[in-house]
């Protein structure tokens, strides 16, 4: 994979066409009552815990978009986070896009690399963030951290609204692999709430010092099978938006991976999202999320996983205030001997102000309750946590081609 | 010298008026349209053609007209234009747009680009055309091609107005892109029985594209 994308990179450097980059840096000052981070291998649920306050560094992104040709561009996108990830800098996404033009009502388009599903209608600006808070929802956080295609996906598109209709479809359908220890994190930690996107060759934050747990290297290829998904997607002209996609990633439990002390996790999950805005500028989002995860052959041990959210947003000319709620909850097969699972919720308000072209600040408050039975059992300390945290962000992109 | 061209001025202003006059058909009439919603308000921008239903005259001379791209969208974002008439489609955006165009009334497609690297698309047979850029999917646009003599858009009272239409019979249709109507609005006017043609929608208005959004932002 690694080759595949650094030459993907030099093809992109060869073309005629000029590329558009951008350089983003994200500062931030956070003030958080928060447990042990799961990124330092605790079970609090923030990215930013108490031992984590001050300035800080939210992002710096670096993103190329390369034509080639006429159809086909290159996407990538590299991140640092200051924290204590396996490389300082790495790929988040990395992908090559064909896009030929649309014929009679319909278009195909196909991506081959390292992306995202088209899953989330919250994460709609660059690099995969959310315009709407700082922090994305419970269901984005964890995609963010455990999945990515790494493979290809094929799209068609109805192109209804070109041709007096009010609607367009779109559907979808990927191949992929290195993603089977997704899952791993689920039962590990459970949902947590984070900006904290993983590396395409990095981990979930600090180095596992337990020699008995994964080393949270997260898009590995195992089991040598193929996960797939598909998904629809309905758009009411450029007002509502309904997705639906079904994963799963066909791990094989029986195969491990001895090198990140990990196996394939068979996990799979159906996700909803709905997005409606209106010419007054509300915006509501409502997404869910429902799927399981399982190790050992037969499904012996196995994680069902769901949560909810809903969004509710107004802009202001530059300015948005956006409040959102945030349900989850991971139910092991057998709590009743070994508790694994978890249950909360959280909510978070949050303004954020776009000035000029260049700035972005944002002013986030949220707050998230969890009852952790693994704290008691791992930790010895209470079950249940309220952790909350203000933070407020600068970030300053630039932009230009080459 | 500047006081007497004060008075020459509107004088001769008056003599090529009457000339006009003078000069028109003693047939000719006026004819005005209002277009309203469902609601009774008058709807602005909407595309209104009379064409003579006996065929003659025939569509307007053609144009030579320019569908420019600015801030992502295209202006302006509904363009009328007679048949055989040429379109220039000028990006003046930083980022490279690639406008397309499946519509049965005329497929073309200008590979990606800035500026004005190409040359006029022209427009021969009558229709709607929808335009839209590949690579930013919330851009669209519209080309009304059409065959009639007459033509315009309703202004902000909902009101278009033609004069000196020589007497006889036209179709009289309206379109506008946020149309909702299941059936053409076209109604017939024949110049002896009166100068008013009244259209009102059966159906609210869609939604018009949403204005504001960052670009930047998924579609």
């Amino acid at each position: 994979m690694r080759g595949a994308i650094y030459s993907l990179c030099l093809l992109g450097c060869a073309a005629a066409n000029a590329a558009d980059w951008q350089l983003a840096l994200d500062l931030r000052a956070i003030d958080s009552n928060g447990q042990t981070s799961f990124l330092d291998n605790g079970q609090g649920k923030l990215r930013f815990d108490a031992d984590h306050e001050g300035i800080q560094l939210g992002r710096l992104r670096a993103e190329l978009n390369q034509p080639l040709g006429e159809v086909f561009s290159a996407h990538v996108e590299a991140s640092t986070w200051d924290d204590d990830d396996k490389n300082p800098i790495d790929l988040t996404e990395a992908y090559l896009e064909y896009r030929p033009y649309p014929t009679a009502g319909w278009r195909s388009r196909v991506r081959l690399g390292a992306f995202y599903p088209p899953m989330s209608l919250e994460n709609r600006a660059v690099g995969w963030e959310t315009p709407y808070t700082i922090t994305p929802s419970a269901i984005s956080s964890w995609i963010g951290e455990e999945i990515r295609t790494i493979g290809l996906e094929g799209q068609v598109d109805w192109l209804g609204t070109r041709q007096g209709h009010a609607f367009d479809l779109q559907f979808t359908g990927a191949v992929f692999g290195w993603n089977d220890p997704a899952g791993t994190q689920l039962a590990n930690h459970g949902f947590a709430l984070h900006d904290r996107q993983t590396t395409l060759f990095g981990r979930v934050g600090a180095v596992q010092t337990d020699p008995s747990k994964p080393k949270k290297e997260l898009f590995h290829e195992i089991d040598g099978r193929p996960g797939y998904y598909v998904g629809a997607q309905l758009r009411y002209l450029d007002r509502a938006v309904l997705n639906l996609l079904h994963y799963d990633n066909r791990g094989d439990p029986t195969v491990e991976a001895k090198e990140i002390r990990d196996m394939a996790w068979d996990t799979r999950f159906d996700a909803a999202a709905l997005r409606i805005e209106t010419g007054s500028g509300w915006t509501a989002i409502l997404q869910a999320l429902d799927g399981e995860t399982s190790i050992n052959p037969f499904r012996l041990l196995k994680w069902k996983f769901d949560s909810q959210s809903a969004l509710l947003a107004k802009r202001f000319g530059q300015h948005l205030l956006t409040a959102r709620y945030d349900s989850f909850e991971v139910d092991f097969n057998w709590d009743s001997v070994m508790p694994a699972g978890e249950d909360g919720h959280a909510w978070t308000f949050a303004w954020s102000y776009e000035r000029g072209e260049n700035w972005r600040f944002a002013l986030e408050w949220l707050q998230v309750d969890s009852n952790v039975p693994m704290r008691a059992t791992q930790l010895a300390e209470p079950p249940f946590a309220q952790e909350s945290k203000v933070e407020l962000s600068a970030r300053y992109t630039l932009r230009g081609k080459f | 010298m500047p006081n007497s061209f004060r008075t020459i001025v509107p004088c001769l202003a008056r003599a090529l008026l009457l000339a006009c006059c003078l000069a028109m058909p003693a047939s000719a009439s006026a004819l005005l349209v209002t277009v309203l919603k469902r609601d009774g308000h008058p709807l602005s921008g909407a595309v209104i053609t009379a064409e003579a239903e006996t065929g003659v005259p025939g569509a307007a001379p053609p144009l030579r007209a320019i569908m420019d791209q600015v801030n992502l969208a295209f202006v302006p974002d509904v363009l009328v234009v007679p048949l055989h008439s040429t379109v220039l489609f000028p990006n003046s955006d930083v980022v490279g747009h690639q406008v397309y165009s499946f519509s049965s009334a005329r497929q073309f497609q200008l590979p990606l680009y800035r500026g004005k690297p190409y040359p006029p698309v022209q427009f021969d047979q009558p229709g709607i055309v929808t335009l839209g850029c590949n690579i930013h999917d919330n851009m669209i646009g519209y080309i009304v091609v059409t065959a009639a003599p007459f033509y315009g858009r309703s202004d902000a009272r909902g009101e278009w107005q033609q004069h000196d239409l020589p007497a006889g019979r036209y179709r009289v249709r309206v379109w506008h892109p946020l149309l909702n109507e299941t059936q053409e609005l076209m109604q017939s006017f024949d110049s002896a029985a009166g100068e008013k043609l009244e259209f009102r929608l059966s159906k609210a208005l869609r939604p018009a594209p949403l204005t504001g959004r960052p670009h930047s932002w998924d579609y």
